[in-house]
């Protein structure tokens, strides 16, 4: 098939033939920067929390007016939870993997840093976090029960040591093992005893660049403060155990407000619920878009077959079959739509560069350019089909006619 | 000429119902994503105490370590309660208040009720009158009573229905964390969208029930909600009057800018006398930003709503140039008709105008079909279980704007193919080639 | 009436110069019948889209009714062809979406007259081409002859000094055509000046004076007496 004098006709109708470029790159342009939105963001929304997902509940609990002893309050409660048949374990803290709200502290690999410690989620609770989470241990050992730091001795006593996340290490120390080394915080060195393959922060306060850095200390926290039990159960009971937890802390003390009990999966999709919901806006978008694209190409295809119809009938009557004519027309689609890919990739990758910059995505990956390049060319070939169709229909003895 | 202009523009678009109908169509998913989008932005962007917001401004101190200080870099965004106590002392401003919001268990005396968790704020006396906040009957507290810790509130309509069934409970008294208050005024549905005096519980649907004068809160040990920052050792409870924690929010309304100018340069002084006893470690770095500018500041606009308008501007732009092109064709498959009526006697200008008129006759189809979808779009997003949801509705304004867009984006769109249509020769094309 | 002196209208393409007329030189004056007349491709077209001021001249001097048309923006031409010059087409062009009425009324809108004014102007043109009772018909409706008639009633609403016919009669049987050029005739007779082009001997037997374009000249020829004894 000739290209030259398909692309001189183009030129002669030049206008139009814009248009078709321009929409098509638009389209191109936004397609995939949306697509690849939407595949960061289902990312994001199914990235591991590190925890045992199937096991663990949130208990959400607040005292009502002041507790002479909260710690020991605290104490009763987790005897009393752990004794729900199908609870393995229970424990006292102050925060959970997406749950929201966050402990934040600064640490530093030197003494009083004045630069740049690194901001990290800390989460108490005694010695229960690793076991209750589910945690999983790539390098040392949880706490011993004498490392542990009881509630009413916390302002007194320094942390004796730390377990960090296997990110927070390869930050910190990048290439070595992190293990027996310490981190400050500041002015005190804490010896690090235990790494963990993952536990996610409570939230993205931090930013993409601090995502996944936490550490567990091990001073106990009573409810009062740390707002949080974590229970990690047998999944095929854990919604009997859900229902027992109410009336097992009131058995203890009845004078306080249970504010929720969650299944982790509750928790997840509670905390992800934007980004579910603009992977929907960005779906609904890009599938109008195509349709809008299309359904305008169809229009411009037909008008120019129109404008043609003598010109086509006069081909026809000099020897073209049907098949040259629709051959004609689709060759001339694929071109325009090259040149609107082209020009569309170009678009998606400026695109791309300014929501890095503003908006926190990644770089848009190289495979997209022949995966959209491809989706444009089949949906601009089955758009210029219909129009294509009925230029190949026109009889010959149109070339004879006059007006 | 201009009815004759929208009876030929009627008749033409009737001609063919299917491409009239696919333009219209097509604008108004674009006038309908982007009127969504925007209406979400403009509800987020809203003044939330207009009049007022000009006058009342926030104050920011640097009361932090030396350590990663910067030139110029912004100041803590919360006081230290050493810094807030000391400001409202000195009462240098107009009106002034010192406040932070916390959650505390409330319980109901009607029998069958369990205890609620109620979101409070503990302000100062000057709150009320600063805010404008509608009081249904009582008032506030009176400037004796922050002096002396009076078990007084102020409570909110719902909160007093359902604690006693009713808003005439002046007098009352209620159970807050096992202590007897008692109620002085109730206040109407009063929650200024985004919460502008405190971000750090959520800058949306924070809705706070319960006002306790601060130096009450501090007796009764009430908890904290929000974001609290502590650096340096950490020792020590962090609500403590000592404690090197930022926690608390503190409003100053001033009447001029000249008042202003003057209390921010009691601000610097004030710096500069704490860090000459040695209390901060930083030179004077003092804001007091108006409502506006600390919304600005503070980026209080969630970047997925701007991400949103974008996606939908852009899908306008697509629809568009679609639009452009389906009205090329039309104009161009009447030349014959338009290459009479120029050589009757039409001039370009004549011919221009009647197909855009016709355009704008599209632009308003699509305005009523985006509108449509607009009000969906909303009734749509209000179910989204976000902060804001509840805000995403349509006003006159943004109804006004929706019609302003479609006719505007449809006459731009136009203006192009109306432009080559009154290029076509007059009746030359009328004779075959 | 009509001044031509000189007159030439160039066409440039890439490759090619055409010269469609050189030198034309004519004048029609008040009251007349003129067909002009010439092989395809003389040029006979042009001479009348630049008479009817639908297409502007390269070289040369045209003066209508006085006013030299040189250099006239769009607008002025625009309202210089809509009050002057009425224009009757080989293929009518009636704008198959408007009935009788409505498109007589075409020209006239393009001339600010009140409602009641143009609506008395499209009844007697109408009325003068004898198809008053069919004005709530559509063009679809109507033979051949009628659907031209409309078109001259269109041309003479506006009530024009000059009437620009070209081929009025080539798609018309040779009973309508008869009944067309007597329209003409009348018209004529009643002080509109007719212009037709036309390639029909017979046709233009009928005018007064034939002019004759050939390789974009013109030339005047007085009807031979023996074609006049003929009619």
């Amino acid at each position: 098939m000739d290209f030259i004098p398909i692309i001189s006709t183009l030129r002669r109708h030049r206008a139009t033939a814009l248009l078709v470029i321009l929409e098509i790159a638009f389209t191109c342009a936004i397609v995939c920067n949306a697509v690849f939105l939407i595949r960061e963001r289902l990312a994001n929304m199914n990235r591991p929390s590190g925890v045992a997902e199937e096991e663990v509940v949130q208990v959400i609990l607040t005292g009502i007016g002041q507790k002479a002893d909260p710690d020991v309050i605290t104490r009763q409660d987790l005897v009393a939870l752990r004794s729900i048949p199908g609870v393995k374990a229970v424990v006292s803290t102050n925060q959970i993997p997406f749950g929201g709200s966050a402990w934040t502290t600064s640490i530093s690999t030197i003494a009083d840093d004045p630069n740049a410690p690194v901001h990290v989620a800390r989460y108490l609770g005694g010695g229960g976090i690793v076991r209750t989470f589910g945690l999983h241990l790539v390098a040392g050992r949880d706490f011993s029960s004498t490392e542990i730091v009881e509630a009413r001795r916390v302002d007194e006593t320094p942390t004796p040591c730390v377990i960090i996340t296997q990110a927070l290490a390869e930050r910190m120390f990048p290439g070595e093992a992190a293990l027996g080394k310490g981190i400050y915080m500041g002015k005190t060195r804490v010896p690090i005893i235990g790494i963990v393959e993952r536990l996610e922060r409570p939230n993205e306060f931090g930013g993409l660049s601090e995502r996944g850095l936490a550490i567990i200390t091990p001073e106990e926290i009573s409810y009062t403060e740390g707002s949080n039990y974590i229970l990690r159960v047998d999944p095929a009971q854990r919604a009997a155990v859900i229902s027992a937890i109410e009336p097992t802390l009131r058995g203890v003390d009845p004078n306080r407000l249970i504010l929720d009990r969650l299944p982790f999966g509750d928790v997840r999709q509670k905390y992800f619920k934007q980004d579910r919901a603009m992977a929907w806006l960005l779906g609904v978008v890009v599938i109008t878009l195509l349709v809008v694209t299309a359904l305008g190409v169809v229009g411009l295809a037909s008008f120019w077959v129109q404008q043609r119809t003598r010109q086509i009938g006069v081909r026809r009557a000099l020897g073209a079959t049907r098949g040259d004519i629709l051959r004609y027309f689709q060759t001339e689609n694929f071109i325009l739509a090259t040149a609107g890919i082209v020009l569309g990739m170009v678009l998606a990758y400026a695109i791309n560069m300014w929501m890095m910059d503003k908006y926190q995505v990644g770089r848009l990956p190289a495979s997209f350019l022949p995966i959209g390049a491809g989706l444009l060319w089949l949906l601009g070939q089955i758009a210029v089909l219909g129009p294509a169709l009925r230029a190949s229909a026109i009889p010959p003895a149109i070339a004879t006619r006059s007006v | 000429m201009f009815a004759y202009d929208l009876d030929l523009a009627r008749r033409s678009l009737r001609r063919n119902p299917g491409l009239t109908l696919l333009m219209i169509v097509a604008i108004g998913f674009g006038v309908g994503a982007s009127m969504t989008t925007l209406t979400v932005l403009h509800v987020l962007s809203a003044d939330p105490i207009p009049g007022k917001s000009q006058k009342l401004h926030n104050v920011q101190l640097d009361p932090r370590e030396a350590d990663g200080y910067i030139m110029g870099q912004e100041p803590a965004n919360q006081l230290t309660r050493s810094d807030a106590e000391a400001l409202l002392r000195d009462h240098k401003a107009d009106r002034q208040a010192i406040m932070t919001g916390g959650s505390v268990a409330v319980e109901p005396q009607r029998p069958g009720l369990s205890p609620l968790r109620i979101r409070g704020r503990w302000t100062s006396t000057e709150f009320f009158p600063m805010f404008d906040v509608p009081f249904l009957t009582g008032s506030g507290w009176t400037a004796d009573d922050d002096t002396a810790h009076a078990r007084v509130a102020v409570i909110s309509k719902p909160l007093a229905e359902k604690l006693f069934g009713s808003i005439d409970v002046v007098g009352f008294t209620m159970r807050m964390e096992s202590t007897e208050i008692r109620v002085i005024g109730v206040i109407d549905d009063w929650h200024p969208e985004p919460h502008f005096f405190d971000l750090s519980m959520g800058a949306y649907n924070v809705n706070e029930q319960l006002y306790v004068p601060w130096t009450t809160s501090r007796d009764l040990k009430l908890g904290h909600d929000g974001e609290m920052t502590c650096w340096g050792e950490e020792k020590g409870d962090q609500l403590d009057a000592g404690a090197p924690c930022i926690w608390i929010q503190y409003w100053v309304e001033l009447a001029s800018d000249a008042k202003a100018a003057a209390y921010y340069d009691y601000l610097v002084n004030y710096s500069l006398e704490q860090f000459r006893k040695g209390r901060y470690r930083r030179p004077p770095n003092v804001r007091l930003r108006t409502v506006t500018d600390w919304l600005d500041s503070e980026n209080v606009v969630p970047s997925d709503a701007k991400l949103q308008t974008w996606v939908a501007l852009s899908f306008l732009v697509v629809c568009l140039v679609n639009t452009v092109g389906l009205l090329l064709t039309k104009f161009l498959r009447r030349s014959a008709e338009i290459g009479v009526r120029r050589a009757l006697g039409a001039s370009r200008g004549a011919i221009f105008t009647q197909l855009l008129v016709e355009a704008s006759m599209i632009g308003v189809g699509g305005g009523a079909f985006g509108l449509l979808l607009a009000w969906l779009g909303l009734w749509a997003v209000r179910h989204q279980p976000t902060n804001y949801s509840a805000l995403a509705e349509l006003d006159l304004p943004m109804l006004g704007a929706t019609f302003a867009i479609a006719l505007g984006s449809s006459l731009l769109a136009g203006v192009f193919p109306a432009w080559r249509g009154c290029q076509i020769a007059p009746a030359l094309q009328l004779k075959s080639h | 009436m009509l001044q031509m002196k000189d007159v030439s209208k160039v066409y440039r393409t890439e490759m090619v110069e055409t010269h469609a007329v050189r030198d034309l030189t004519l004048e029609v004056r008040a009251g007349e019948f003129v067909a002009v007349t010439g092989p395809s491709g003389s040029g006979k077209t042009t001479f009348l889209n630049i008479a009817g001021l639908l297409e502007d001249l390269s070289g040369g001097e045209y003066k209508l009714d006085g006013v030299d048309v040189k250099g006239l923006d769009d607008r002025t031409r625009s309202k210089l062809r809509n009050e002057k010059i009425g224009f009757v087409f080989q293929s009518f062009n009636l704008i198959p979406d408007l009935n009788l009425f409505d498109n007589v009324d075409v020209p006239l809108r393009y001339r600010k007259l009140a409602r009641g004014e143009r609506h008395k102007r499209i009844e007697t043109a109408l009325e003068r081409v004898g198809l008053a009772s069919r004005k709530r018909h559509y063009p679809a409706e109507l033979s051949g002859g009628q659907q031209q008639r409309v078109a001259i009633a269109r041309a003479i609403a506006g009530e024009p000094t000059l009437l620009l016919a070209d081929e009025p009669t080539g798609n018309l049987d040779s009973q309508m055509a008869r009944e067309v050029m007597q329209l003409l005739e009348d018209l004529n007779a009643q002080g509109t000046i007719v212009v037709i082009v036309t390639h029909d001997p017979e046709i233009a037997a009928r005018a007064h004076r034939n002019i004759h374009i050939v390789d974009g000249v013109a030339s005047d020829v007085e009807r031979a007496p023996s074609l006049s004894q003929a009619v």
